[in-house]
């Protein structure tokens, strides 16, 4: 076995310089010609070496490059660097819904994986599945290496390779070209980096357009709003998607698990108004099942009730609506609405999020006021709601984004530069953005991908990815992250700030003196940061940390590049053309609008982000694909979802496909049955259905925005997600869906368990009352561990936390090198997931359901059925608990995957392969399976054994905490403990100990080392749950 | 014996007779089941080749046709110890003209099933994991494990039941011996041990054929018990009963005696040995068949009844789907074919037609291999956790193999049926001394007929 890794804190990187790609090469594979300056690279001269050996011609051509055997290790070696022991380096990550702190780990001069930057000074909560993924972009095989120019003959597209010289030559050339015409269009950006890019964009005479598919444009202000939950005791959702993919998803899962804290805590009820169930509407108590678009007309008129309970004046925007009218439109009960309404009007603490993403219909500004002003009369404005709390680090909405088409078309752009953004796939096709760069006479791509933007683009400028970039973001609250290459360009890539600062230097550009007298955006960027940090100790401080906290960072003393001291630095931190205050008027929400926007239609669309695609760029990476829809559960492709009373109605059946027809496009795809939606309603997901990006992507499932006509709400300028109308009819072929989870009823069998919160309270008391439930002591006994050891791992997830993200399914695959299967393979169930997700429907007493997210995985069972049916002992409990497998010794008889009762073991059907450069992330601390081999959680056995070997050689026992599985440290909501059940104080075992734990299957005494924590709701549960409750409290 | 009475002379011609003329027709047939081999041969060497996965188990259902067809083949191999050895000790007469068939199907069968666990094995290359040989690793197997058990079992049982088979065949060893010239008789000779037939050889070699009789009876019973531990003694629902021993011995006589049957059948009319493979011995066969189909029946129902009795739900459920699930209709073939078919045999009109027997044999061979489908395949697919539900199809590589076990089987049968007899010429010949004995009270020249070529 390979020596483990060094824990995070011993290896954080800053001291001298901060740069640990530049000065740290390693003896490594990873190796580009980052300068371009010569026409042969080292590899090219690898290669060529070994295509000319004798017989090898064929087998270099065809397979990835293999520079194992030519490897050789340094005359002198790097100080800096310990072969097999990784570093870890605070950066940051761009491209989920918000910019997050992490740690990357590097072992070798290649970075292995990422987690929660826990040192970073602003805090973070988790890291997201999204995220964890972006390793996969950062080693994608379908990134561009080198740059590309068109070659557009014949009416074919292809592309020829050339040189980097000849790549700035002529982008130089376009700009210098294009004064006064030209068009950088980015993604969100913010920092140093925004304005640098402001600051460029001046002085070349160019617009920069910061867009994002997702830019919230109908929340008014300055900035995004931030959304404290931790201490309401009422929430109520109009739409948003905020545990999945809405502004801020980890932050307020976070402060979202604190508010439903059942000990010790007042248990929040959650509300959730909306057409579908989405990933945070299965965590709520209540549904009201609200007409897409609706929703905020249900919390202007509870706005009404509780002024009126409260004695307030009555709110301007939603003056006018009352409760029956609301009911009407949007086909709620208006006693529940009444219901709803005295709740909140009860209630000291009580807080409202706005609709989201997929709520956003044609008045979706006067959604956000209704909500705003709802939030106003309950108090929760200035207390649980911060209005501005991040910059929004883009400057155009849907809008100006129509304009550009409009000036594209008519041949006003003379020159289009998209760096980081996928317009031509992330815009409603119907606005014809891809037909109107054809009208643009020089486009420019930088970026990573070949995706449908850059295959439109004259040139591709591969730019590297932000785990090779030089970056900053400002992260809410004026706390701002910096970011740092972890490692050398995997691909002959730039960062897009060098090239861009290149041409300015080349053309002289009218930028300040310290930008043209920079090496490059490092020191740019460095002498920004220093400026405002006040000094050289504090930026390596902030290096090492990952940022700086909003009060030790002078924002104003941060340059802003141009070159006459006066320009406004404006740029992308704010609004743009929309001043805040006026935004704040607006027209108020009226019913017989709302009504109308949200369509008359039979069927009403909804088309939601996940969180695995969020706006389609997750969609190149296998890991996102194979990640199981948290609610759906499926694998690599799109679906339509419908009520199964819909779908009975029409003769539809799980995976037969169907047809979309709206008045702007129609798509194909396979239903799913899904009784989390109205009967009204059909829910498509967005982010598949490209048409380039990469060879997962590419054809793959359906774009659901073709539906959308590109309708925007007048005021805000925002595209209308919602509010479209549709038919659905059989197309009479069966589809492919994958769907990776058999049923969706646990059947009472002890697997997943939800209790009301009254119950839960009533045990708690009982348990006080006689004693506490020490199931420490059944996981104890004798034959479970080696009584001479001092520990016995276990684990206690709290389904109550958990809100089924997936967070911990792909942060699992990073860490333990995980193959990923492919769409045949899953769809045979084959996929290799050592840790899943159920998600269960639990029966409610008033014959709706509940949801209960169910992370499973190995549940290293003291009486473990898979180990004694093993004829050659390839699994075994080892004298800590830990039920082992042993990968050399297993011949595959598979009969322990049979046995086991929780179905967590996996087997390697195929050797599964890594395409370079993805095995370049594969951990050295895990081995890499082979076919015929079985597989599960090790609970990280490889943390497990680096930990004891510190606490060793230090004369000690590992201490609590001092371990932490990767799930755990991925999960934003802390659901996960692990830890030492022999301890008693350990926070395992503490937790192990709660009334509300209990083993998953626990009557067939397996003696699971994993204790599940109830599910809690203010739903009524059926009374059978009750009885089954008060047996096992008294045990 | 009824009929006509062959003489002893004629026993010697008419059983020797397949050995001595194979036809074109034999070739054909030997070169069908040649391709078939070569078929499942090419299938399996394309899964080790390409990875264990060109088969289509999957998560949840691990085991699929290979053990079910394990077991088939392991159940097949009972009969003819069951017939050779049992009714040897219960000196049932009627046993002397199928045993060695019987007994050489049992081995064939028993080569066939011992291929399974091997080809179902995720890396086949260290197959011998399972055996207990010294290994520097000082790692040895574990017994605890049903599998390691049946690689003792199967194993136990084919070497016994090839000793077994090879000791009654050595008196017919010199039969042949006597009447081969060349490179047939120096290896008839050394098969024979150099029998002489004299009244001590006979002694001996009754006492070792009774002893070993002995010892083959108990591994009747418990081959296929142990073979029903592979799924008792797991926790799976469907699986964890301990009606499992005796249900599957009695399923393994059931599908043994059937496959005898139906091999017998177009045997004795492609040898013409319908003198001595007569009405009485398929009655007899036909009355067994009958018998352990209502054992079976009768543990079908008791399963059923057991599953409901215990108020188990996963019990209950597993066995509600097993009757009405996706695989309701092998569960039905499985009962028509087992079950409800050869209720046909209360009637002596179908025991001693040979077609309609021919016929119904089949049936049971198909009900017999759909019920350890069922077993296996409907008990994993619907375990205890709800979400990890799924199902199971073949794939082509895995029916290839099917077919090519089938093949292999019949091809060995087939070489059999051409080099040794396939009726004991001894033992039919000792019956039809006490025959004549007594039919023409001319006991001496019987019993020096019977030691001439004996």
């Amino acid at each position: 076995m390979t020596p483990p890794e060094r824990p995070s804190e011993t290896g954080v990187c800053g001291a001298s310089c901060g740069c640990a790609a530049g000065d740290s090469p390693g003896a490594t594979t990873v190796d580009s010609n980052r300068n371009g300056a010569s026409a042969t690279s080292r590899r090219r001269f690898l290669q060529v070496l070994g295509t000319s050996g004798a017989g090898a011609a064929a087998a270099a051509a065809c397979g990835p490059p293999d520079f194992a055997d030519k490897m050789i290790p340094h005359l002198v070696q790097d100080d800096t660097i310990t072969p097999g022991v990784s570093d870890t380096y605070a950066t940051v990550l761009h491209g989920g819904p918000t910019e997050v702190p992490v740690h990357a780990r590097v072992r070798d001069g290649r970075v292995l994986t990422v987690a929660p930057n826990e040192r970073f000074p602003g805090g973070t909560q988790g890291l997201s599945s999204l995220n964890h993924s972006v390793l996969q972009d950062l080693y994608d095989p379908d990134r561009l290496s080198g740059p590309r120019r068109a070659n557009r003959q014949n009416g074919q597209s292809g592309w020829d390779g050339a040189s980097w010289d000849e790549a700035t030559q002529a982008f130089t050339a376009a700009v210098a070209g294009a004064a006064g015409s030209a068009v950088l269009l980015t993604g969100r950006v913010t920092g140093v980096t925004a304005r640098f890019l402001a600051a460029w964009a001046r002085a070349a005479g160019a617009e920069h357009i910061a867009w994002e598919p997702f830019g919230h444009e109908a929340i008014g202000g300055s900035g995004y709003p931030g959304f404290d939950l931790s201490g309401a005791d009422e929430i109520v959702c109009f739409g948003a998607d905020f545990l999945g993919t809405w502004l801020d998803p980890e932050g307020m899962a976070a402060s979202f698990a604190e508010a439903r804290t059942v000990e010790g805590g007042s248990f929040a009820k959650f509300t959730f108004v909306g057409p579908r169930l989405s990933l945070t509407g299965t965590n709520a108590d209540e549904w009201l099942e609200a007409r897409a678009g609706t929703e905020a007309l249900i919390a202007a008129a509870v706005a009404n009730e509780v002024a009126a309970a409260r004695g307030m004046p009555a709110p301007a925007h939603a003056a006018g609506v009352t409760v029956d009218r609301a009911a009407e439109v949007s086909g709620v009960d208006a006693d529940r609405i009444r219901r709803l309404a005295e709740e909140l009007a009860g209630s000291s603490s009580a807080v409202a999020v706005p609709p989201g993403i997929e709520s956003q219909g044609p008045d979706a500004q006067a959604a956000q006021r209704a909500v705003e002003e709802l939030n106003a009369v309950l108090g929760a404005s200035g207390r649980a709601v911060v209005a501005d709390s991040r910059t929004r680090g883009v400057n155009a909405g849907h809008r100006e984004m129509s304009r550009l088409v409009e000036r594209m078309r008519s041949g006003q752009v003379g020159l289009l530069v998209t760096a980081g953004a996928n317009p031509a796939y992330a815009l409603p096709s119907a606005m014809g953005f891809a037909d109107a760069v054809a009208g643009v006479a020089r486009k420019f791509a930088l970026a990573s991908h070949l995706d449908e933007t850059a295959a439109l683009a004259d040139w591709i400028l591969p730019s590297n990815h932000a785990l090779e970039s030089w970056t900053d973001a400002e992260v809410g609250s004026g706390h701002m992250a910096l970011g740092q290459p972890v490692m050398r360009p995997v691909f002959d890539t730039r960062q897009r700030e060098d090239v861009l600062l290149d041409a300015a230097r080349q053309l002289g550009l009218a930028l300040s003196a310290e930008v043209m007298a920079a090496d490059d955006y490092a020191g740019v960027l460095r002498s920004a940061w220093t400026a405002g940090l006040g000094g050289d100790d504090q930026w390596r401080e902030a290096l090492k940390t990952g940022g700086a906290a909003a009060d030790s960072l002078d924002a104003a003393a941060m340059p802003d590049f141009a070159a006459d001291t006066a320009g406004d630095t404006g740029g992308a931190n704010g609004t743009g053309g929309e001043a805040p205050a006026e935004a704040r008027e607006g027209t108020p929400i009226s019913p017989d609008r709302t009504a109308q926007a949200a369509g008359a239609g039979e069927l009403n669309l909804v088309v939601y982000p996940t969180p695995q695609f969020y706006d389609g760029r997750g969609a190149n990476r296998s890991w996102m694909q194979e990640q199981p829809d948290a609610i759906t559960k499926v694998v690599w492709g799109s679906w339509v979802e419908l009520h199964p009373e819909t779908a009975a109605g029409l003769g539809i059946g799980r995976g037969d496909m169907v047809r979309l027809t709206s008045a702007a496009g129609q798509i194909e795809a396979p239903a799913y049955p899904y009784r989390g939606i109205r009967r009204d309603t059909v829910a498509v997901p967005m982010g598949q259905g490209h048409t380039a990006y990469g060879r997962h992507a590419e054809a793959r499932g359906v774009n659901a925005l073709d539906l959308l006509a590109g309708e925007t709400d007048p005021e805000s300028g925002a595209l209308a997600y919602a509010g479209t109308a549709v038919t659905v009819e059989r197309t009479g072929n069966r589809g492919r869906l994958i769907v990776t989870q058999g049923a969706l009823d646990d059947l009472d069998r002890e697997i997943a368990h939800a209790v009301n919160i009254d119950e839960a309270m009533h045990a708690a008391e009982l348990a006080a009352e006689s004693h506490e439930v020490d199931l420490t002591q059944v996981v104890e006994a004798a034959w479970d561990s080696d009584p001479n050891s001092p520990y016995r791992w276990g684990m206690v997830i709290d389904l109550n936390s958990c809100t089924g993200c997936g967070a911990c399914v792909t942060s699992c695959y990073a860490e333990n090198n995980i193959p990923v299967v492919g769409e045949d393979q899953a769809a045979l169930r084959r996929e290799m997931s050592w840790l899943r997700i159920h998600r269960f429907e639990e029966e409610t007493a008033d014959g709706g359901f509940t949801t209960v997210h169910q992370p499973m995985a190995c549940q290293h069972c003291g009486d473990a059925p898979c180990e004694p049916v093993c004829p050659v002992y390839a699994t075994y409990h080892n004298p800590e608990g830990l039920n082992v497998q042993v990968y050399n010794r297993c011949v595959g008889t598979r009969y322990c995957a049979n046995n086991c009762p929780y179905k967590v073991r996996r087997f390697n059907w195929f050797t599964y392969d890594f395409d370079y450069p993805l095995n370049l992330q594969l951990n050295p601390d895990i081995t890499v399976r082979e076919v015929g081999v079985m597989e599960k959680c090790t609970m990280c056995v490889h943390r497990i054994n680096r930990a004891k070997i510190d606490a060793k050689e230090e004369g000690r026992t590992v201490e609590d905490g001092e371990i932490q599985t990767a799930c755990q440290s991925s999960c934003p909501t802390q659901a996960i403990t692990f830890g030492n059940l022999k301890d008693p104080d350990s926070a395992v075992s503490r937790a192990a100990r709660n009334v509300r734990g209990y083993h998953a299957l626990g009557e067939l005494g397996v003696r699971p080392a994993v204790t599940y924590l109830e599910a809690v709701t203010h739903a009524e549960m059926p009374a059978s749950g009750h009885a089954d409750h008060a047996g096992r409290a008294e045990h | 014996m009824s009929g006509n009475h062959p003489t002893l002379a004629d026993a010697n011609r008419d059983l020797t007779r397949p050995i001595s003329r194979p036809g074109k027709r034999f070739f054909i047939v030997l070169g069908v089941t040649g391709l078939g081999i070569l078929l499942g041969g090419g299938a399996w060497a394309y899964q080790i080749a390409a990875g264990i996965g060109v088969a289509g188990i999957s998560h949840p259902v691990f085991w699929g046709v290979y053990i079910t067809t394990f077991v088939f083949w392991v159940g097949i191999a009972h009969s003819g110890t069951l017939i050779s050895a049992i009714l040897y000790l219960f000196r049932s007469g009627w046993r002397t003209t199928i045993n060695r068939s019987a007994e050489a199907m049992t081995i064939f069968a028993v080569m066939t099933a011992g291929l399974f666990p091997l080809i179902h094995l995720g890396r086949v290359w260290y197959f011998y994991y399972l055996m207990p040989y010294p290994s520097d690793r000082q790692i040895w197997p574990d017994f605890r494990s049903p599998l390691v058990m049946d690689v003792f079992a199967v194993g136990t049982y084919l070497t016994i039941s090839a000793l077994f088979w090879f000791t009654g065949l050595i008196p017919d060893f010199a039969v042949l011996r006597d009447r081969a010239k060349g490179l047939a008789y120096k290896a008839y000779g050394a098969l024979s041990l150099g029998w002489q037939g004299s009244v001590r050889e006979w002694r001996h070699y009754r006492r070792v054929y009774l002893y070993m009789a002995g010892i083959a009876t108990p591994l009747v019973l418990s081959v296929h018990s142990v073979v029903s531990w592979d799924f008792a003694l797991s926790i799976v629902p469907g699986w964890h009963s301990t009606i499992f021993a005796p249900y599957f011995v009695a399923g393994a006589i059931f599908s043994g005696v059937a496959m005898v049957v139906t091999i017998m059948i177009p045997m004795r009319w492609a040898f013409g040995l319908e003198s001595y493979i007569t009405e009485r011995h398929f009655e007899n066969m036909a009355k067994l068949i009958l018998l352990t189909s209502m054992i079976v029946g009768y543990s079908y129902a008791t399963e059923l009844f057991v599953a409901y009795y215990s108020a188990d739900p996963i019990e209950i459920e597993s066995f509600r789907w097993r009757a009405n699930g996706a695989y309701a209709l092998p569960f039905w073939v499985m009962v028509f074919c087992n079950v409800v078919v050869p209720q046909a045999l209360w009637f002596k009109k179908i025991r001693t037609t040979l077609p309609a027997l021919f016929a119904l044999t089949i049936f049971v061979n198909i009900g017999m291999w759909y019920e350890r489908f069922v077993i296996i395949v409907t008990s994993l697919a619907h375990e205890y956790d709800p979400a990890s539900w799924g199902l199971y199809t073949p794939s082509w590589v895995e029916l290839a193999i099917l077919v090519g076990s089938f093949c292999w089987f019949f091809f060995w049968f087939l070489l059999f049926s051409r080099s040794l007899p396939v009726i004991s010429i001894a033992e039919v010949k000792e019956h039809l001394a006490h025959d004549l004995e007594h039919a023409a009270d001319t006991g001496a020249a019987s019993a020096n007929g019977s030691q001439e070529n004996g």
